[in-house]
């Protein structure tokens, strides 16, 4: 999540947000990503039912280019168009420097998410 | 007072049961978990290993398996059914990828479906150094299906849980589940 948040830095989450209200799209969440202890912390790009694509590492939903103020270092990501099943969101990380292969993203289902970092 | 000291000799032998029985018999779960500490101690590889260790590990990691067992990954080319000395050999290839290993689990949440299945959840870390000198840190969350075969616990289906799912799930995709086994 670089610049947005430095790698191994403590967060406090504030649970209840993703609990009692559905996530919108630029939200940083905390996803469960092992156990009860293992986290990442990664922005919801897209919604259930919504298309997610990457071309020249621009991000695409539903066909629209979308402007991502946050990421701030050169991408160049290709990610063929696929739809987002029910009960799940689509999470990428704001430093996406990597090649595609190395970055932890996707579909993730909401009952992973526990959370919104309280700043 | 004969009384009180046969009362007191009673509870005493009372409690040293219930600790013989705690010791010697451990229930399921203890059983179930003792597997996974093996595992852990068989896949670790300290830096300075010799090689007879080496060999009796790599035998040592089959026997926890049955005689088949489902690996169900995120890397599709990973996934698959596997014979038990299939893994053994799998496993010692991988290890001599690192000049250390180690495999620690943590986590774990166990319940039993059925009669003689355990479906046990935990948070797999695998941190080392490879032969190369790269650094290895990975952690990853996992469903195992243990089946009790001859009053032993074996591995039958291992699935890395994909949390982040960047492909498509394709149609034909099906749980990892106890009922196959």
């Amino acid at each position: 999540m670089e610049p947005t948040y430095h790698h191994g830095g403590v967060n406090f989450c504030w649970r209840l947000r993703t609990l009692f209200s559905e996530p919108k799209r630029f939200d940083v969440v905390a996803v469960r990503f092992a156990g009860s202890r293992v986290m990442l912390l990664k922005r919801v790009v897209a919604r259930e039912d919504e298309q997610v694509e990457f071309r020249d590492g621009k991000l695409f939903i539903n066909g629209k280019e979308i402007e991502e103020p946050y990421v701030r270092y050169p991408c160049n990501w290709n990610l063929p168009l696929r739809r987002v099943e029910k009960d799940c969101v689509y999470v990428v990380g704001d430093n996406r420097s990597m090649p595609i292969e190395n970055h932890h993203f996707g579909q993730t289902s909401k009952s992973r998410l526990m959370g919104v970092p309280l700043w | 007072m004969v009384k009180i000291k046969y009362i007191l000799i009673g509870v005493l032998i009372v409690i040293l049961g219930i600790l013989a029985a705690v010791i010697f018999f451990p229930n399921e779960e203890k059983r179930v978990k003792k597997q996974f500490n093996l595992l852990s101690e068989w896949v670790s590889r300290p830096p300075d290993e010799n090689t007879f260790t080496l060999l009796q590990k790599m035998k040592n990691i089959g026997t926890l398996f049955d005689e088949h067992c489902e690996l169900k990954a995120p890397d599709q080319s990973l996934s698959g059914s596997y014979r038990r000395e299939e893994i053994s050999t799998y496993a010692g290839s991988a290890r001599s990828y690192f000049s250390q290993l180690d495999l620690k689990f943590y986590d774990f949440h166990i319940v039993f479906p059925e009669k003689e299945i355990a479906k046990v959840t935990l948070t797999a870390r695998l941190t080392g150094r490879s032969t190369a000198g790269e650094q290895v840190d990975e952690t990853r969350e996992l469903e195992c299906i243990l089946k009790k075969i001859e009053n032993q616990w074996l591995f039958v289906g291992i699935e890395i849980v994909e949390v982040l799912k960047k492909d498509q799930v394709p149609t034909e995709w099906v749980n990892l589940s106890y009922e196959t086994y």
